[in-house]
């Protein structure tokens, strides 16, 4: 196991920017996630670090090794591919030797490395199937198997889940992550599935555009989100578009004057957790109070998502606990909400007309 | 249809076989019944002067097997038609797998370009090749006026001659075939490879090679076969005196108007050609199975 680290990092196909100075420290044993709606370069990014994809700029650190140049051969990644790439060719057994093959192990020490390798992905006693007669999920093993088998410097997953069903995919994502601990690999994992990033990762990396927006753990990047896509990317978030009037007063498009923790200037955006919202009765204490009218509510059992419209401009989503005998809002009922001043988050915005 | 439901396996089973009698009828007609014909000739006696005389006689194979000349033209054809074919391998992989893999816009216009000495006749192509070999011909003209040879290559009415023209024509066949096969071959499969230690050879050797074993089996019978039976360009390019089986089977019908040795000659080469590529098959089938 390594510490991986990408500085700099830069892919331009012709005119388009594919990614753009993407710089990210993994320490030894760490799980990183990038995760980033289609297109943002992804994908792109963890081939660059496998070696499929030589970048335009940039530096690719492995351990103490810069293989920025280096061919994949000589990389020592463990791969897994989202369609599992398994070699059909070949048994069970001989996908997961095919590595100590190519490092010219004696045929008698591959065997109890096989087989070691099969046992963590609880697969033993398929060793001589091929993998048109696996299952999905055991295909899956197979290639996780077949990578760590070489004892990879680092594990890299591109969306290795996406192909399971929804049960499978909780299972083998909590075996996948007790696995890396347990091994100690340093990972990184691609995926557009906020769940399974949340879950899994002990860092997170949001791209977007090419661009790395954030890297930090989960509660950093919901609790302090560093701009306006992160904020609404990670969980949810309700956007009031209008401008700072002074240091701490934050005016909306639609005149509503609502109080904040931010010390910026010039036109601005208030983004706003809709579980951070209270109303009726507990919206009392808050700092900023404002009477809205119900839109529309959705009921989610545990939960009521209601959509609130405080004026002709603003408009909010709030999250509620559904508590019984309280009242449930109707559509066009006026209720009152509110929230602390430190509840609202203010990014700056380009002006807009 | 029948009263009771069928299960959809068995009603599937029966159209598939429905499917494929019109083809089966085709192939009966216009294969085996020719096919059977030719061989009732060879057992026939030629007698010159009454054309063919019914009879059942293997003296036309004991003549073909007895005689050095026509011995010499098997091996002659057989040699080149291997040549022909792993030469067409060789040039034909790198090409297909570039254009299998290629993200080129131009894909198309490329296999166009592959496909397109197709498009000319063989016959057409083997005349073009005569004007480019020739003593006085394009190739020797421009080396001997750049003054490389003083005399000129003798190129025309080689086996050298016939080899590069039957490459020409069959080459297109090898790499669509190839092509389509490695298409077909997942590109991450090859990158699990490199990611796992495999350079360039090794994943050739053992991921690439095997997996397109379907197409490199489909491509070299389809090439051997028409190497085997070329008729054209042997006798444009090789001339009178670079003998092949082809020309000479249509020198027994339609020159010599002897049909039983025609036949004779005609179901050699096939069973030859038959024969081979079997056993090529089963060797290769052993090694990568
Ligand atoms: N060979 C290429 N030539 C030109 N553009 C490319 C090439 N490969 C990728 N791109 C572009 O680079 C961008 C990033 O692609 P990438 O595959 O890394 O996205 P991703 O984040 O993995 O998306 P997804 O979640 O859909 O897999 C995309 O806009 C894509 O169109
Ligand atoms: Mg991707």
């Amino acid at each position: 196991m390594a510490r991986l680290s990408i500085e700099h990092l830069r892919k331009v196909y012709g005119e388009f920017t594919a990614v753009d100075d993407c710089s990210i420290d993994i320490a030894d044993g760490e799980f990183l996630v990038l995760l980033g709606p289609s297109g943002c370069g992804k994908t792109t990014t963890l081939r660059m670090v496998a070696g499929f994809i030589q970048p335009t700029a940039g530096k690719i650190t492995i351990g103490e090794r810069d293989v920025t140049t280096l061919p994949p051969w000589k990389r020592n990644c463990g791969l897994v591919f989202q369609s599992y790439a398994l070699f059909p060719h070949m048994t069970v057994a001989e996908n997961v030797a095919f590595g100590l093959e190519m490092r010219k192990i004696a045929p008698a020490d591959r065997a109890p490395r096989v087989t070691e390798a099969l046992r963590l992905v609880r697969l033993t006693g398929l060793d001589e199937r091929y993998p048109r007669q696996l299952s999905g999920g055991q295909q899956q093993r197979v290639a996780l198997a077949r990578a760590l088998a070489i004892e990879p410097d680092v594990l890299l997953l591109d969306e290795p889940l996406s192909n399971l069903d929804a049960k499978l995919r909780q299972e083998v994502r909590v075996e996948i992550r007790d696995l890396q601990r347990k091994l100690g690999l340093t990972t990184i994992m691609v995926t557009h599935d906020q769940e399974e990033a949340l879950t899994m990762a002990d860092r997170l990396v949001v791209m977007e555009k090419g661009m790395v927006r954030q890297i930090g753990t989960q509660r950093e990047l919901y609790e302090k989100p560093a701009d306006r896509f992160v904020a609404g990317f990670i969980g949810r978030s309700a956007f009031l578009d209008g401008a700072m009037a002074e240091a701490g007063r934050f005016r909306s498009g639609g005149g509503l004057d609502i109080s904040c923790k931010a010390t910026a200037s010039g036109p601005a955006t208030l983004a706003l957790r809709p579980e951070r919202l209270a109303i009726g009765a507990d919206a009392e204490a808050c700092a900023n109070r404002f009477p809205a009218r119900v839109e529309h509510v959705s009921y989610l059992g545990a939960l009521l998502d209601i959509d609130v419209r405080l004026t002709e401009q603003d408009r909010i989503l709030l999250q509620v606990p559904n508590r019984p005998g309280a009242a449930e809002p109707k559509p066009g009922d006026m209720i009152t909400i509110g929230w602390a001043e430190d509840a609202g988050l203010v990014y700056p915005r380009e002006a807009k007309a | 249809m029948s009263i009771a439901p069928e299960p959809v396996a068995g009603a599937r089973t029966n159209l598939a076989g429905m499917l494929v009698v019109p083809a089966t009828i085709f192939v009966a007609i216009g294969l085996i019944g020719p096919v059977a014909i030719l061989f009732r000739y060879s057992l026939n006696q030629f007698v010159p002067g009454q054309f063919m005389v019914d009879g059942l006689t293997i003296e036309n194979y004991v003549k073909f097997f007895t005689d050095g000349f026509y011995l010499n033209v098997l091996w002659r054809t057989v040699r080149v038609a291997v040549i022909c074919t792993i030469i067409c391998l060789i040039m034909g992989f790198p090409l297909a797998y570039v254009l299998a893999r290629t993200e080129s816009r131009f894909k198309n216009l490329l296999i166009m370009l592959v496909v397109l000495p197709l498009f000319v006749g063989n016959a057409v192509r083997a005349a073009g090749w005569m004007t480019a070999f020739g003593s006085k011909g394009a190739l020797n003209a421009s080396l001997m006026g750049l003054g490389v040879i003083d005399q000129p290559l003798e190129i025309m009415f080689t086996e050298t001659a016939v080899i590069i023209g039957i490459i020409a024509v069959n080459l297109p066949f090898m790499v669509l075939t190839l092509q389509s096969v490695i298409e077909g071959i997942n590109r991450n499969v090859e990158e699990a490879a490199f990611s796992l230690g495999a350079g360039p050879a090794a994943m050739f050797r053992r991921v690439l090679w095997p997996l397109a074993m379907p197409g490199i089996l489909a491509g070299t019978i389809l090439t051997f076969i028409l190497a085997m039976n070329a008729y054209a360009t042997p006798v444009l390019l090789g001339g009178p005196k670079f003998q092949t089986m082809g020309p000479l089977v249509y020198g027994q019908f339609a020159q010599q108007n002897n049909w039983p040795f025609g036949g004779a000659i005609s179901f050699i080469l096939m069973t030859a050609t038959l024969l081979l590529t079997i056993a090529a098959n089963l060797i290769v089938q052993r090694r990568y199975r």
